[in-house]
């Protein structure tokens, strides 16, 4: 405890270089993951190197890609009126992220680095086909989202490599997002979520993208529901069958928050609402 | 150990700290602002709420060093001089808003947040911005009142 | 005990029914309220409790040795190196546990350091050696053949042969089988309610202090701070103490809930290693220990029987309940106390049964919460009547309506029911949710509607032989009136009735009355605030106060009144030579003493309207004050209501003084496919007698529903093998102001009562005693489907929709 430094760098640079340097060193953004396991007794590092006031890793830039520092916190990117129009689908999920005081300090590439299989904006990112920009004393590299969650709290990542940028690619004209939280309560982790990016022409999908979160050791593309809607026209025996791959194609587990069988059900119920939302099928 | 400068409650302010501390720490411990509470130490109840750069945050979670040469209100900073309540925490006093008074400082702070980004929010927004904010003996509906009162709203705006 | 004028037939109420804020308002908003958090005494320590991670185990050796070399440390203690301290109503506890544990929360050792941070590091070095045992984690498992014993031996070495508690409840009335015979329709159920955490916003904690002479001072989160001197006066004397006093004081608490209506092995362990440093020591329960080491509220499993005639009348009711008690006894185990008022009391039902039987096992034990055994009893009455409504073909309004208590009868308990609103509460609550309109069976339907109702003690509640409430009145030279009493403001609004009460039956004005702090040093005796009593007592104990006070004042007056008033007439007169005094007897008026003190002014009545005749009582008391054989006025009262202690084997008595009846109404949608239920709309009507302050009884109401649908719909302790795997909000999910986001109908019933001040009953519990079940029996309007055991999760909804 009496060694233990908390290191403030500015550069992406220095931090790098404080964590070669720095025994028993780890990186922390907006520590609201992190500080809570310290303050649940989990045993702190040697050192923390705060990511916080690094202003090359804060910043959204609007492009192809559009490019969001790794340290933008939720409520800094909610607040981005154009990325949000843009890219609607993230807004909502960012918007479901704990409650306000949480968002004015967790940071996306927190959300993501953490790595829980509940990450609120993992299953929008993923559906987005978001990429990661990392780096490492060994250099750059940019990577699928897809392939940086490897694990229920495990990145691709070894500990000094640094989350930089999130990366997300231009959405295709006419694309809706739904994106769909299931808690205990309203502010809640998620028991399960699903995002739904989509185009459509009439009822014909054209582009189909849809990721669960809460269901799975990490986020995941619903690739089987996706291949079964992609360039079809709906119908409800189709979505049906759909629903049933999703179903069948997530691995959700039993705790003391709710069952897999639970979860499954979900699942198939918030892709079949959010493909009828999307049509503007009524309810039934 | 470390040295932090900061301003609190718009007064500047150096302090030494452990560089394990939290920010609820150096308010309670060294700045002897003990009307922030600790009522979970997770960032679930939001008692530990106060408003740094503006924007409402868990003093729980907030690593003390994180606050060099930045601003932090508290509770105490909304009196105004002659030890007058503020507007806001003069409207929790008047509707109801208070019951044992443990949430009491970290709901004000939030509402303080919620009120300077928006200065007339309905209900419904009022109870979005309380979302981290837990109370056992309210219920909140004299919460969100105090709240809408001094937003210049009354009873009858929305639910 | 002198009769008492309990009920001011005042012309017109000032202070009472009215909106007065809070006087601990402000201090609240500022944030310089003090709890047991905030406090400091100079010299103070800061202790820490090991707790043991076996719910079931011999304990074969304790190694203190690493902790007490750690620098910074000043005691360590376990119950191998202090005198044993029995806790608990049955003596079946004790502060720091030897030889075994026998629940995961179980205080094994302490430590006293010079910072939280040391004392947290020096529990991590105490190494604990455990032998496990095989354990219970039901009463079924702790009932079975050859089952392991919990307690091996009762408190007095008597050897046990079962996990059975000898304590139990028991009622009978009328003739259950003639009641069953003449019934046309009958259901039974089973109905279960989970375990419930209290969760106080400030957590649990206690500063012990020793002097010299070795008495005790306790700063503690406590309701009953006498009853509390007492268990510490009897700690006192195992730590060959006799004759030592506890004086027990009571700061700001961050919520009570039942939480403070027992003392707590970790006040106990504070006051030993208080007294083995010689120094203050501060123990605060950090949010996970509030979860995991502290007793949560009662679980309970019930067994309904109800029947009735084809016309809807009640022919009978038999209760069955069974209590997992956990591995020691608190006030979980008293719960058949108050469950025995809905059991033999809501609705008029003759020919009743009811038992209830406690069993121990190694999960934890429970403590009161507020409603204390009647949110349970309701849930399981209130969806078994639905039940045998629809079996009976009756509208559940109807068959309500048709069972309504009514004023001025005795119940088969012995309750003397005086005032009772029941009739018109339901009626409020039918016509808030447009009842006839929503109701219909169609199927497809989402939404539905649903009301239960509740009786609950009103005017105390003797479950000690003394239910009585003491309260001093000083008045000092400036008119300040400064009031001593015993009972406990955890944020209910006690001090809020204290003040209108004593102002408006004092005669002055609210800003002139003083509320001194709780503390046994220095405020006459209180039994506990509990059983909804607070403003009942204080309200009648300030008004028995403050007509003597009154007494004393005009007694004064009759033969003061004339000087102060020609000492008024001489100071007009100076600056007025012209003045002419009024036409007016004055030492006749003062020797008929028909004097009036209203707004802290001393005026005789029907006297002109003349500043001169007018005396403002703090020129009274200095002129009582500052002469030869001065007086200061000083008044009391003790009340002591007109109840009774209950025979809990008969389960008969009367054991308040006035009774609290309500209903509530929900209105609710679910949705079908995630099972998820949406409160659309709750109606709550309640007879409090007379409404003393609006804003605290709204206040009150309002919580207590909030709590209630954190009861019917997101709150449960899970324990599995007596470990509670979710000590934390993150995965105990209570109500936040998002989850509280429908209209609520509050409308509150004045039937003047005979017992209580100023016509008003109890209600700080009556609030969250029928909203599970009105939520319920919603639920089974909307979708048809019937949970009866709680919560009702989206989970259970579709399991039972798939049935």
């Amino acid at each position: 405890m009496n060694d233990f430094a908390y290191h403030r760098p500015h550069s992406v640079a220095d931090a790098l270089r404080l964590m070669s340097e720095v025994p028993g060193a780890r990186f922390i953004a907006g520590g609201t993951d992190v500080m809570v396991k310290f303050n649940a007794g989990a045993p702190r590092p040697q050192s923390l190197i705060s990511l916080r006031a690094i202003p090359e890793l804060s910043g959204i830039e609007l492009g192809e890609p559009t490019s969001i520092g790794a340290s933008t916190t939720i409520s800094d990117l909610l607040g981005q009126a154009e990325l949000c129009e843009r890219y609607p689908l993230l807004a909502q999920a960012a918007r479901c992220l704990g409650g306000p005081q949480i968002r004015n300090v967790a940071t996306i590439g927190g959300n993501l680095c953490n790595c829980s299989p509940c990450a609120d904006t993992a299953p929008a990112l993923l559906a987005i086909e978001a990429r990661v920009r990392l780096a490492s004393p060994a250099g750059e590299r940019e990577i699928a989202l897809e392939d940086f969650m490897s694990g229920p709290g495990q990145t691709c990542s070894p500990p000094d490599e640094i989350l930089t940028q999130v990366l997300l690619p231009k959405t295709p004209p006419g694309a809706r997002g739904i994106y769909f939280k299931k808690g205990r309560v309203r502010m809640d982790l998620a028991i399960v979520s699903l995002a739904a990016l989509v185009v459509s022409r009439g009822d014909e999908l054209r582009h189909v993208r849809l990721a669960a979160g809460s269901v799975a050791p990490v986020c995941l593309r619903l690739r089987a529901a996706e291949d079964l809607l992609t360039g079809e026209r709906v119908t409800h025996e189709l979505l049906a069958r759909a629903v049933r791959a999703a179903m069948e194609a997530v691995t959700p587990i039993d705790d003391l928050r709710a069952s897999a069988d639970y979860r499954r059900r979900l699942v198939g119920v918030y892709l079949r609402r959010a493909i009828e939302s999307i049509l503007n099928w009524s309810e039934p | 150990m470390m040295r932090i400068a900061f301003s609190c409650n718009d007064k500047p302010v150096e302090v030494e700290i452990e560089e394990h501390q939290r920010l609820i720490d150096v308010l309670r411990d060294q700045l002897g602002l003990y009307g922030t509470k600790e009522g979970c130490g997770r960032g679930e109840c939001g008692a530990c709420t106060v408003i740094v750069e503006g924007r409402a945050v868990n003093s729980c979670l907030y690593p003390a060093p994180e606050i060099e040469g930045k601003s932090v209100v508290t509770i105490e900073g909304l009196q105004g001089p002659d030890n007058r309540l503020s507007a806001l925490q003069r409207s929790f006093v008047e509707h109801g808003g208070i019951q044992c008074g443990f949430c009491t400082p970290g709901m004000i702070m939030s509402a303080r947040a919620l009120l300077d980004e928006n200065p007339h929010p309905d209900k419904d927004e009022i109870r979005k911005a309380l979302a981290g904010n837990l109370c056992r003996c309210t219920g909140y509906v004299q919460i969100v009142d105090s709240i809408s009162h001094a937003g210049g709203g009354d009873e009858n705006d929305g639910v | 005990m002198p009769a008492v004028e309990t009920r001011m037939m005042a012309s017109k109420l000032e202070y009472i029914g009215g909106e007065m804020a809070r006087p601990d308002a402000a201090d609240k908003a500022a944030g310089q309220a003090v709890y047991i958090h905030d406090l400091e005494r100079p010299g103070m320590l800061y202790g820490k409790i090991k707790f043991s991670d076996q719910a079931h185990a011999k304990i074969v050796k304790i190694d203190t040795s690493r902790a007490e070399r750690l620098p910074g440390v000043q005691a360590v203690i376990s119950a191998y190196n202090t005198p044993e301290i029995r806790i608990g109503f049955l003596r079946d506890n004790f502060a720091l546990k030897k030889d075994k544990v026998r629940q995961q929360r179980d205080e094994i050792a302490a430590v006293a350091a010079i910072n939280p941070q040391i004392a947290a590091e020096a529990v991590e070095l105490i190494e604990v050696e455990y032998e496990p045992l095989p354990a219970v984690f039901s009463p079924e498992e702790a009932l079975a053949e050859g089952a392991p014993l919990v307690h091996e031996t009762d408190p007095r070495g008597k050897k046990r042969t079962d996990n059975r508690l000898a304590l139990g409840y028991h009622h009978e009335s009328g003739d259950l089988d003639a009641g069953r015979a003449a019934a046309a329709h009958a259901v039974a159920g089973e109905y279960s309610t989970q375990l419930i955490q209290q969760s106080c916003m400030g957590t649990a904690g206690c500063i012990a202090e020793f002097d010299r002479n070795d008495n005790l001072t306790i700063w503690a989160k406590t309701q009953i701070p006498f009853l509390a001197q007492r268990d510490f006066n009897n700690a006192l004397f195992a730590m060959d103490l006799r004759g030592k006093n506890t004086r027990v004081i009571v700061p700001s608490l961050g919520g009570g809930f039942g939480t403070g209506l027992d003392t707590h092995a970790y006040e106990y362990i504070a006051i030993l290693l208080a007294h083995r440093c010689g120094r203050p020591v501060k123990i605060l329960y950090d949010r996970g220990e509030e979860f995991a080491r502290l007793s949560p509220r009662q679980s309970s499993r019930v067994r309904v029987e109800q029947g009735c005639d084809k016309s809807g009348q009640l022919t009978f009711r038999k209760i069955e309940v069974l209590l997992d008690n956990g591995a020691y006894t608190s006030w979980g185990a008293t719960y058949p106390t108050v469950m025995l008022l809905p059991a033999t009391s809501l609705y008029r039902v003759p020919n009743i049964y009811f038992d209830a039987k406690l069993v121990y096992t190694n999960n934890t034990y429970c403590q009161a919460m507020r409603g204390y055994g009647n949110p349970e009893l309701t849930w399981a009455l209130e969806s078994n009547l639905d039940e045998l409504a629809e079996a009976a073909g009756i509208d559940p309004l109807e068959l309500r309506l048709l069972n309504c208590n009514r004023p001025n009868e005795t119940t088969p308990m012995g309750l003397k029911v005086t005032t009772c609103g029941l009739r018109e509460c339901i009626d409020t609550v039918a016509e808030k949710l447009a009842w006839k309109k929503i109701r219909r069976r169609s199927k497809g339907k989402k939404t539905g509607v649903g009301l239960a109702s509740l009786i609950h003690v009103g005017g105390g509640g003797r479950i000690y032989r003394s239910d009585g409430s003491g309260l001093i009145l000083k008045l000092d030279d400036f008119g300040n009136v400064n009031v001593y009493y015993g009972g406990v403001e955890m944020g209910q609004g006690l001090q809020t009735v204290l003040v209108a009460a004593v102002a408006e039956a004092l005669g002055v004005c609210p800003e002139k009355v003083i509320i001194n702090p709780t503390d046994t040093g220095t405020c006459p005796w209180d039994v506990g605030t509990h059983a909804s009593r607070g403003a009942f007592m204080a309200g009648n104990a300030a008004i028995a106060a403050a007509l003597q006070m009154r007494d004393k004042i005009f007694e004064h007056a009759r033969e003061l009144y004339p000087e102060l008033v020609q000492k008024n007439i001489a100071r007009k007169k100076k600056r007025d030579p012209a003045y002419n005094p009024p036409d007016f007897n004055i030492s006749l008026a003062a020797k008929d003493g028909r004097f009036e003190l209203r707004g802290g002014i001393l005026f005789v009545q029907d006297a002109p309207d003349d500043p001169v005749l007018r005396i403002e009582l703090d020129a009274l008391l200095r002129a009582v004050h500052f002469r030869e054989q001065g007086e200061m006025l000083v008044s009391e009262a003790f009340y002591d209501p007109p109840n009774e202690l209950p025979d809990w084997n008969k389960g008969y008595g009367n054991m308040s003084a006035a009774y609290a009846f309500g209903s509530q109404g929900a209105e609710v949608e679910v949705d079908r496919e995630t099972g998820e239920v949406k409160i659309i709309k709750l109606s709550a009507a309640h007879d409090v007698g007379r409404v003393l302050n609006r804003q605290t009884l709204a206040g009150q109401t309002y919580g207590a529903l909030a709590q209630g649908v954190g009861y019917a719909l997101y709150e449960e302790v899970k324990s599995e093998r007596g470990r509670i795997v979710n000590p934390d909000f993150r995965d105990y999910k209570i109500p936040t102001a998002a989850e509280m986001d429908f209209p609520i109908e509050l409308d509150f019933i004045e039937t003047d009562d005979p017992a209580g001040p100023f016509g008003a009953k109890g209600v700080g519990e009556p609030g969250l005693v029928p909203t599970a079940p009105a939520i319920a029996n919603a639920i089974y309007d909307a979708i048809g489907v019937r949970i009866r055991d709680l919560p009702i999760t989206p989970e259970k909804i579709l399991a039972a929709l798939r049935k």
